[in-house]
C-alpha cells in the first residue's frame, strides 16, 4: 500500500478521525485519548497503531507515558492535491487570458504565425 | 467506477474570458495556443502530439526551470465543438504511458476533467470540473472524511484539526 492509501484507510474509520481531532488540541496520553470512547484500552491502542503506521501520529519513546502527537504532513499531502490542481489551473487560465487579450489586440493572429516575430519595420499595422 | 464517481471529491474552476467562444475554443484545441498558455508556471511546453477528438491525445513535455523534463498526456473522451471537452489528464513518460506525478506519490494518477464553454455575448465563461479517476475505496473514504465530515463539523472538532493544519502551512 502506498502512503496515500495507508493515509486514506487510516482515516476511513470514524474513531480514528475523532482521535486525530483530539490530538489536534495537543499531544496527550493513551488513557486521555480513550476517555471519551466506550472502548477498551487495547482497542484504542489498536487504532493508534494504525494511525502510527500511516504516519499520522507519532508516539513518545518514554515507556511509561508514550504521549501521542499529531503529524500533519500526510494529512496535508492527502488533502493538498486539489489545492495544487486548482492553483495550477488558475495560473494557466491567467496565461490563457493574457493570450486571448493579445489575440484580440491583433498582435498575434493565432493562426500559426510565430509568437515572437522580429519587430516589423515600416509598413506594419502600427500596433505595439 | 460509477460509485466512486458520485462521491469522490470534485473541484471546480470557473473563469470568464473576454473573447468569443470560437476563439477560446481554438485556444484549447490548437497546438500553438496550447503552447502559449497550458502548463505549470515557468515551464516551456512542447507539443509532442495533438489530436483533439474523442479517443485522441495531447501528449506534451514540460521543460522545467531547473532543466528537467516532465511529460504529460490528455486522453480526450468527448469533444463537442464549441461547447464541451472531456479529457483525462495525467503525467506520463516520453512514450505517452501514464505515470505517477514526478513530484509526489500522492498526486492522483488520473484526473477526469469536464470543460464547458459558455457563450456570454462575446465573452466566454469556462467551467472546469475535475475529479480523480479510478478512486479506491480508501481514497473515497478519505475524500468523504476530509471534505465531508470535516466541513460539516464532525462535532466541531474537525474545525480544530483544520485550524491546526492551517498553522502547519
Amino acid at each position: 500500500m502506498d502512503r496515500l492509501s495507508s493515509t486514506f484507510s487510516a482515516l476511513a474509520d470514524p474513531t480514528r478521525r475523532a482521535i486525530l481531532a483530539r490530538l489536534a488540541l495537543g499531544e496527550t496520553s493513551v488513557n486521555e485519548i480513550a476517555k471519551p470512547f466506550d472502548m477498551s484500552l487495547p482497542a484504542v491502542s489498536k487504532h493508534l497503531k494504525v494511525l502510527e503506521g500511516a504516519g499520522l501520529i507519532s508516539r513518545g519513546r518514554d515507556a511509561q507515558w508514550r504521549p501521542c502527537k499529531l503529524e500533519a504532513a500526510p494529512l496535508q499531502d492527502a488533502a493538498n492535491w486539489i489545492e495544487y490542481y486548482r492553483k495550477f489551473w488558475e495560473a494557466s487560465f491567467d496565461r490563457l487570458d493574457a493570450y486571448l487579450q493579445r489575440l484580440q489586440a491583433g498582435g498575434d493572429d493565432g493562426d500559426g504565425s510565430k509568437p515572437k516575430k522580429p519587430k516589423t519595420k515600416g509598413k506594419s499595422d502600427g500596433r505595439k | 467506477m460509477a460509485a466512486s464517481e458520485t462521491t469522490a471529491q470534485e473541484f471546480t474552476v470557473t473563469r470568464t474570458f473576454n473573447a468569443p467562444r470560437d476563439v477560446v475554443w481554438k485556444a484549447w484545441t490548437e497546438r500553438k495556443a496550447l503552447e502559449e498558455w497550458w502548463g505549470p508556471k515557468g515551464c516551456a511546453i512542447e507539443v509532442e502530439a495533438l489530436d483533439v477528438s474523442a479517443g485522441g491525445t495531447f501528449h506534451y513535455s514540460m521543460g522545467m526551470p531547473d532543466g528537467t523534463k516532465w511529460w504529460g498526456i490528455f486522453h480526450y473522451e468527448e469533444v463537442v465543438k464549441p461547447e464541451r471537452i472531456v479529457f483525462v489528464n495525467s503525467f506520463s513518460n516520453e512514450a505517452g504511458e501514464i505515470a505517477r506525478a514526478p513530484f509526489s506519490d500522492n498526486w492522483p494518477k488520473q484526473i477526469r476533467n469536464v470543460v464547458t464553454f459558455h457563450d456570454e455575448g462575446g465573452k466566454t465563461r469556462i467551467e472546469l470540473r475535475g475529479r480523480p479517476v479510478n478512486v479506491s475505496a480508501e481514497e473515497q473514504a478519505m475524500f468523504e472524511s476530509m471534505f465531508g465530515s470535516m466541513q460539516q463539523g464532525f462535532g466541531g472538532t474537525f474545525d480544530q484539526l483544520d485550524d491546526y493544519l492551517a498553522t502547519q502551512r
